[in-house]
């Protein structure tokens, strides 16, 4: 504390004015938020020359530099002039510079002032902010009072200007970092920006390639399609005349693998040795002047295959322009196929010449007549045979048709062929039919006609082939004389054999008559005579008689004695014999038969002469049965087959007029007939026949027309 | 054996069946034969006589050889199977020697051949009796 206050009044005063200027400087920072260095020092300076009366008060403060620092200073009422803070610095640097330490310390004439007490203060705890000087004439200063108010303003100024020097510090720290994060910004902006753009440009660049990568792959895919699938051979070359490309056609034509082609020498592989000389010249040529004599042209050539084959080939060669030396595509094409079928083209126009020439020599020298008519029958070519056959020349024929020529009986039905053939409805027929000579004599001939058909180059025609038949037709009629005899004889034959059968018949009624004449003789011989007894059968007697003559009657001519033979037989050979046998019949009576002979029948015993004759009688029987049928085929079919008991069974199946009920029971009956020229015993004796055999004959009505009838013949081991 | 033994006998009355599918022989022969002094009856077929009561009362059997359905050679077999010991007279109007043979062979009295004389049948109606 101070000395001795003069008065305790004064002291009071004084102490109040110390703590005022406390306060004051205590209040000091609260105005200097936010304030620059400058400011606070300043607005210190100011506090402390007034508060204390001081002459003058000096800061230096050191910069962030050690060379530099800024100066500062205010002074009292009592100077005139302002000296400037850097003459205050000079003045104050003995002090200032060297240990300040020494302070305080009297300078004298300092600025005009004789002696002023100077008093340092440190800013900051080692004077790192600066040094702070205050100076006055008053032989008390400084006071204790005094003191404090400076040390602690010095103590604020110090905490205000670290502050005020941390803030600005910051504020710079900020504003740099501000500065170069903006800077930063813009640098990274401007990359940004340059990436961008080169990131568009290379999605552009990449986007160009996608689409020029999908482009060669579609275009590799497509050339790869068309390699494989070609069928021409495709074979690239490079200038040097190297395979680069050997597709699968030109694999399958060649006989080379892809692989074992590529690389090598186009000339090497498929030019053949004959021709490589003059393929390499042709190449080099080429690739020396540009001059080409295959280029852009179809060519025919000879190409070699693996196998050492040589085969024709067409060749077209495409130069593919491109930067640097060029390459070529072949196309080469197997003409190996063409060649032969010109070649059998030209051999088929050869063939038909030479066939023409055939042909009309074949017309000419031909042993049948040929005629070629139109389709109104008018005649327009026949050959010297038919000339003959008919005695018209050619030039006459020319003017006739073909009815001229036909006999007046025939025309209506050869009309009426003619025009369903010309119609389409069949493509030929073959007729027997009579021709008009030009002598008005009469040929049988056996002709062929048929239709050509309209085509491109020719209006269709008929054509008639005619063999002359006269001599076979006399024949015929002759052979069909000597075949109703021998149905005739055939018939007689069948009777004869029909012995026993007959016999059967003949014996049936006898026996009756026999044995009822006995029966009469003994009842009238009776005792008494049994006369209405004897009446009867004398009248059965006659009957019977009568009977038997009819049978007799019938039978006289036709009756002949001969044993029967048994043989194991084939029925169905039988029934072919006998087929064959009554076959002009047939034809005869237009009846179509039928067979169905079941193969590997077991064999009959019996009597093959006598069954045959059932067979006939039963065939006879049927196309009788259909003589008067005109509105259905006239079908006959016979059948043989096992029967159920392991023998045989035979039917014969007609289409004619069935049986009649009422006839129906009488079938089998002898002598019973329904025909005018029958004798009524054909079933009759079938029957017997066929039951000396121990077999069965029947007839059953069909569903439909007709009536089929059947026999059976037990196994031939019960015979 | 006579006729009068016959006629006289007091014994049951002989019966002769007669198969023939014949009617003519179906009418006259049992005449003939009732005129002998039989008991006659008379059947179209073998069938119709093996589904008669009469083949336990059979004496003698006058049958055809040749018949639809079971023949007289078949209608012998049966009756041998059922051990039917019967007298046959076979009559048949085909001449065959050899059928003639077996079915003598096979014990058939006789066969006679149509048209057959009243002795003819008397004599072997007699062998056929006498062996009965």
């Amino acid at each position: 504390m101070p000395a001795q206050p003069e008065n305790p009044a004064e002291e009071v005063r004084h102490l109040r004015r110390c703590i005022s200027d406390l306060v004051s400087v205590l209040a000091l920072p609260a105005t200097w938020t936010g304030g620059r260095p400058s400011q606070i020092l300043g607005n210190s300076l100011d506090a402390l020359v007034s508060m204390l009366s001081l002459d003058f008060v000096y800061a230096r403060l050191k910069d962030s530099t050690v060379t530099s620092f800024t100066e500062m200073v205010r002074v009292g009422a009592s100077w005139e002039s302002k000296p400037q803070p850097e003459d205050f610095g000079e003045k104050l640097q003995p002090w200032l510079e060297g240990d300040f330490q020494k302070l305080p310390a009297v300078a004298t004439d300092f600025f005009g002032k004789p002696a002023i007490t100077l008093v340092s203060l440190q800013l900051g705890l080692h004077a790192e902010i600066g040094v702070l000087v205050a100076g006055s004439q008053r032989s008390s200063f400084p006071q204790q009072t005094e003191k404090l108010v400076l040390n602690i303003a010095a103590n604020q100024a110090a905490i205000g200007l670290q502050e005020s020097s941390l803030l600005s510090a910051q504020t710079r720290v900020a504003s740099d970092l501000g500065e170069r994060v903006a800077q930063r910004a813009a640098e990274l902006a401007a990359t940004n920006e340059v990436l961008r753009k080169e990131i568009a440009e290379r999605k552009i660049v990449e986007e160009r390639l996608r689409r020029e990568e999908a482009e060669l792959r579609r275009s590799e895919a497509y050339k790869a399609a068309v390699l494989d699938s070609s069928l021409d051979c495709i074979v690239a070359m490079d200038h040097e005349g190297r395979i680069t490309e050997f597709n699968p056609a030109a694999e399958r034509t060649f006989g080379y693998q892809r692989d074992d082609a590529i690389g090598k020498h186009l000339g090497d592989v498929i030019v053949p040795a004959h021709l490589r000389e003059k393929h390499r010249a042709g190449f080099a040529r080429h690739v020396a002047t540009g001059e080409s004599r295959v280029l852009g042209k179809r060519t025919e050539m000879t190409a070699l295959c693996a196998d050492g084959k040589e085969i024709p080939v067409e060749i077209a060669i495409t130069r593919i322009a491109e930067d640097g030396p060029p390459s070529f595509t072949g196309f080469l094409r197997d003409i190996t196929e063409r060649k032969r079928s010109q070649d059998a083209l030209l051999e088929a126009h050869e063939k038909l010449a030479r066939s023409e020439e055939r042909w009309r020599l074949v017309f000419e020298n031909s042993a049948v007549g040929v005629t070629l008519a139109d389709f109104d029958t008018r005649l327009l070519a026949a050959n010297p045979v038919f000339q003959k056959m008919v005695g018209y020349t050619e030039a006459e024929l020319k003017q006739l048709n073909f009815l001229d020529i036909t006999v007046e009986e025939d025309r209506d039905s050869n009309r009426m062929l003619l025009q369903d053939l010309i119609h389409g409805k069949w493509r030929q027929f073959q007729i027997e039919k009579r021709y008009l000579r030009k002598d008005g004599g009469i040929i049988w001939a056996r002709v062929s006609v048929s239709v050509v058909a309209r085509t491109d180059r020719s209006s269709g025609f008929l054509l008639a082939l005619s063999e002359d038949v006269t001599d076979r037709r006399s024949a015929e009629e002759a052979l069909d004389e000597t075949r109703s005899e021998l149905a005739h004889i055939a018939r007689l034959t069948m009777l004869s054999t029909l012995t026993a059968a007959i016999a059967h018949e003949i014996n049936q009624p006898l026996s009756g008559i026999v044995t009822n004449a006995s029966t009469c003789l003994r009842m009238l011989d009776g005792n008494p005579p049994n006369l209405e007894g004897a009446r009867e059968t004398a009248r059965r007697t006659i009957r019977d008689g009568n009977r038997a003559s009819e049978v007799t009657s019938r039978l006289r001519a036709l009756f002949s004695k001969k044993n029967a033979t048994f043989e194991l037989f084939d029925l169905n050979d039988a029934v072919r014999e006998v087929i064959a046998l009554c076959a002009s019949e047939l034809q005869r009576n237009r009846v179509v038969p039928q067979s169905e002979l079941t193969p590997n029948l077991p064999p009959v015993l019996g009597d093959r002469t006598q069954i045959q004759q059932v067979i006939l009688n039963l065939l006879k029987n049927g196309w009788d049965a259909m003589s008067s049928v005109e509105n259905r085929p006239r079908g006959l079919l016979v059948k043989t087959e096992c029967d159920e008991g392991g023998g045989v069974r035979l039917s014969v199946k007609d289409s004619g007029v069935g049986i009649d009920p009422e006839i129906e029971k009488k079938l089998f009956e002898a002598f019973h007939t329904t025909k005018s020229d029958g004798m009524g015993i054909g079933l009759s004796v079938s029957r017997s026949i066929v039951e000396r055999h121990q077999g069965r004959l029947w007839a059953i009505r069909n569903d439909g027309p007709g009536a089929t009838f059947l026999f059976s013949i037990p196994p031939s081991t019960n015979t | 054996m006579t006729d009068g033994q016959e006629q006289s006998s007091i014994k049951e009355p002989l019966v002769v069946v007669v198969v023939d599918d014949d009617e003519s022989v179906r009418e006259s022969l049992p005449d003939l034969l009732k005129e002998f002094g039989f008991t006659v009856l008379a059947f179209s077929s073998a069938d119709e006589f093996l589904a008669s009561e009469s083949v336990d009362r059979t004496t003698c059997l006058v049958l055809d050889m040749v018949m639809p359905g079971m023949s007289g050679l078949d209608l012998q077999a049966e009756l041998k199977n059922r051990g039917r010991k019967i007298p046959i007279i076979f009559i048949t109007a085909q001449k065959d020697e050899s059928i003639r043979k077996r079915v003598l062979d096979q014990g058939a009295v006789d066969v006679l051949l149509k048209p057959f004389s009243d002795t003819a049948l008397r004599k072997a109606l007699s062998k056929a009796m006498g062996e009965d």
